[in-house]
């Protein structure tokens, strides 16, 4: 599991500097802390980040909502943000109300509003609401990465580094080349989330990485995995085989 | 002698033509009227035929061009109806006659047909018609034709007409034997009816038919019974004949003295008779001034009338525009006075507000420099310490600070939060939210303060409790309530958040501590809408309660209620109802 990177987007070293603490603290890894605009949009184009902090007043102009109307531009290149703001100006937040989704933070605040705020941002962001705060799951799926919540903060598993899932009633657990997990989101939920091409069911309890098989053993009803896993394939999936013609 | 028989005879002839006439005009007027009658019956039979009842109604005023017209256009309009038809011509015949076209009259009867109801009338006329024409023998004939009808048949005809008409045909035919009983009859007809105009016309009749065969002892007796009769009537046409025709006669027999007499009295019905007429004449000038005269005086009471009319139009309205303009006066009066009283009231309520809020002003100022001079005197304090390197104070000492300015923080942001929702300038959007991560947010900050207090904090709301508020608000409130049960709890206490479901749609959030509670006064001045500020339940511990005073507003503005519920020395329990969602109930 991986740290979310962050990009702070903001003028003020006291507040980015108390936003760094409780980040840091919590697991959470901040790439780089954007002081204008055009540093902000440099930062975010050439680095990986998975969330962006941005306080709404740069330097006395509501640069910060520029910014975020600049990176909705392309929905496909855009990442969940927050705004940081000290007021509730009815005006400023109409005008960041209209960037979607919108989630913001009052100054001042602490440790456990942010904490708050970035994953309300994530949920929204990937429109699967009510994950991390519910009781029943804990993970957002994107294109790239599954989010966990891990106790207070939130993880990251790159999805191509998955070989295979296992499912056990309410919990899956993840397998990864280097570690092993357990993550609360149901079947469904995962099966719809997940790119169909690269992940594909093959058992009751099975979701399996076609890219990570080595071998499949129709007899056996086994397929074996990269890193010597193995995942079983019952007959209801075997048109599985169809679709992977490079590996008969 | 025999010349001067001549010359007489023409005057004689003179005389007869006079008295014929005379008699036709007197028989046509008495037998219009019974004839009249039946038309008139007629007419209101036929008022839907339009044309022929004008016709009809012409004819009884004597408008003959009139009744010629309609009668035409009658004729044109409808060909089938024979009765109306019969009528109609006979309407026509008779006005034709009346304005001497005898042809045009003479065919107008000939078309009428023989079962007419009036056929005994119509040859009648036919006989008249002839006799104007000076054809005799023909009126004769007609005559000769009705003279031996039965009484029964003499209902619009006048016996006495027919037979003076067949003596006078007779008599212009000079038929002296003929003529003779004729005339005997229409003499005795007229005695027998008793008509003293008939009677003179048949003297005279007579007396001429006698003067004319040169039988004057017959005749004379007739020219003098005539002229007796006539004195006793008021015709001064037939005086004046009667007097002429003596006058003449006793010229003739050479009593020259007695004819002067006549002829003095034949001037004098003359001149009478022109006096009359002139009377007549003077009358209708008179009349038509008068008429005239009355005219003018209509005119000038219709203008009088108008000149009234128009001033009480003018009365009318300018008292309208008078009622009128005092009830816009009126309206306006009432409604100054209206909109004084409101503002009046709204400048009590405006006193009452400004006093308050000088309150206010004054208490927080006060709150504020006794924060910032405690500040100062801690500061001082901290100063002198680190001079002496006492760090273990300085410690207490800054742990004092940060509690001062805290509090005075959170009173700023009430402040600012509260003239914020006065002015509607703040962002406000209900959301559904998970009450837990807001109380324990909004706990975050209060854990330090709590820990140094000893206070056992609980956060038992459920991760599954939605409500619909915004969010800011929500914090706010909370940040508040939790500052009072923290502020009003003693060291060891409880404070414990969680929620209860005692009402539809509703969500209550407690927050209860067992501090030092409050009087159900002091509640109910709590939840009255002004801002109390009270200071003597607890001296040491003073508060605005502007915070509470915004909790209030902002749980309205949310949608919610608060309640409270305390008691002296076992702590507080107060009781916001959030509206929640509909799902996850």
């Amino acid at each position: 599991m991986d740290k979310v990177n962050v990009l702070i987007i903001e003028d003020t070293p006291a507040e980015s500097n108390r936003l760094i603490k409780v980040l840091e603290a919590n697991n959470y890894n901040v790439v780089a802390v954007a002081t204008t605009f055009k540093d902000g949009l440099n930062f975010f184009y050439n680095q990986l980040i998975d969330i962006i902090i941005i306080d709404i007043f740069l330097n006395g102009n509501a640069d910060g909502i520029s910014f975020a109307e600049t990176i909705s531009l392309n929905p496909n290149g855009s990442k969940p943000f927050v705004f940081l703001t000290s007021s509730t100006d009815r005006k400023i937040f109409e005008r960041a109300k209209l960037t979607q989704p919108f989630s913001y933070l009052m100054k001042p605040f602490n440790e456990l509003e942010i904490l708050y705020a970035l994953e309300m941002a994530l949920e929204k962001f990937y429109e699967q609401p009510d994950t991390f705060l519910g009781d029943q799951e804990n993970t957002v799926v994107s294109k790239d990465y599954l989010f966990i919540k891990k106790g207070k903060s939130l993880k990251k598993v790159q999805l191509s580094q998955i070989i295979f899932i296992e499912v056990e009633e309410k919990y899956c657990n993840i397998i990864t080349e280097k570690e092993k997990f357990v993550i609360l989101i149901s079947l469904t939920k995962i099966l719809k989330l997940l790119d169909q091409s690269v992940f594909s069911r093959t058992h009751r309890n099975y979701i399996v990485n076609t890219a990570k098989i080595v071998e499949i053993v129709p007899a056996d009803n086994l397929i074996v995995l990269s890193g010597n896993h193995k995942a079983l394939l019952s007959d209801t999936y075997k048109s599985i085989l169809k679709t992977i013609p490079t590996l008969k | 002698m025999k010349f001067h028989k001549k010359s007489f005879y023409k005057i004689k002839l003179c005389i007869v033509v006079i008295f014929f006439c005379n008699q036709l005009i007197a028989q046509k007027q008495e037998k219009l009227d019974a004839f009249s009658i039946a038309i008139k019956e007629k007419l209101d039979l036929n008022k839907s035929s339009s044309f022929f009842y004008k016709a009809g109604m012409f004819f009884l005023n004597k408008e003959w061009d009139s009744v010629l017209v309609y009668t035409a256009r009658h004729r044109n309009l409808d060909k089938n109806q024979n009765k109306l038809k019969d009528y109609n011509h006979y309407l026509r015949g008779y006005s034709f006659k009346q304005k001497l076209l005898l042809k045009e009259a003479k065919k107008e009867y000939k078309t009428i047909s023989s079962n007419f109801k009036f056929s005994n009338l119509v040859t009648f006329r036919l006989a008249q018609v002839a006799l104007e024409e000076n054809k005799f023998e023909v009126a004769i004939s007609y005559l000769n034709s009705i003279i031996n009808l039965p009484d029964s048949q003499y209902i619009y005809l006048n016996k006495g007409d027919v037979l003076q008409n067949l003596g006078v045909c007779y008599l212009h035919l000079k038929a002296f034997d003929k003529a003779e009983p004729y005339l005997l009859d229409f003499m005795h007809y007229q005695e027998k009816a008793k008509d003293t105009l008939g009677i003179i016309a048949a003297y005279g009749n007579l007396a001429n038919f006698y003067y004319e065969q040169y039988k004057d002892n017959l005749a004379i007796p007739y020219f003098e019974k005539a002229y007796l009769l006539s004195k006793s009537t008021n015709d001064f046409k037939k005086r004046n004949n009667a007097s002429l025709n003596m006058a003449v006669v006793e010229e003739n027999r050479k009593d020259f003295k007695k004819a002067l007499q006549y002829r003095k009295e034949y001037e004098k019905w003359h001149d009478s008779l022109n006096d009359q007429n002139k009377i007549y004449e003077v009358a209708k000038l008179e009349k038509l001034f008068a008429v005239k005269q009355k005219q003018k005086e209509v005119s000038l009471l219709k203008i009088e009338n108008k000149a009234k009319i128009i001033e009480r139009n003018g009365l009318l309205y300018s008292a309208l525009t008078l009622l009128i303009l005092l009830g816009v006066t009126f309206y306006f009066y009432n409604e100054k006075i209206k909109s004084n009283k409101i503002i009046m009231a709204q400048k009590e309520g405006l006193d009452e507000l400004n006093a308050t809020k000088d309150k206010l002003f004054s208490i927080i100022s006060h709150d504020l420099r006794s924060s910032v001079n405690a500040l100062k005197s801690s500061n001082t304090k901290l100063l002198d310490n680190l001079e002496e390197k006492n760090l273990e104070a300085l410690d207490g000492l800054l742990q004092n600070n940060s509690a001062i300015v805290n509090s005075a923080y959170s009173l700023l942001d009430n402040l600012l939060h509260w003239a914020l929702l006065q002015t509607k300038q703040s962002y406000f959007e209900i959301e559904a939210l998970r009450l837990f991560f807001i109380v324990e947010q909004m706990a975050y900050n209060y854990k330090p303060l709590m820990l140094d207090k000893s206070i056992d904090f609980n956060n038992k709301v459920l991760k599954k409790d939605i409500v619909l508020v915004d969010q800011e608000s929500l914090k706010i409130i909370l940040r508040n309530l939790l500052d009072n049960a923290i502020k009003f709890s003693k060291p060891n206490g409880k404070i414990k958040i969680y929620t209860t479901y005692t009402t539809d749609n509703f969500c209550d959030l407690v927050i209860e501590d067992s501090g030092l509670g409050m009087s159900k006064n002091t509640q109910n001045s709590l939840l009255e809408n002004t801002i109390i500020v009270s200071k003597k339940e607890n001296k040491d511990i003073i508060g605005t309660g502007l915070g509470l005073q915004l909790c209030k507003s902002l749980i309205q503005k949310n949608n919610g209620k608060l309640a409270i519920e305390s008691e002296l020395g076992k702590g507080t329990k107060m009781i916001v109802s959030l509206p929640k969602t509909t799902l996850n109930g």
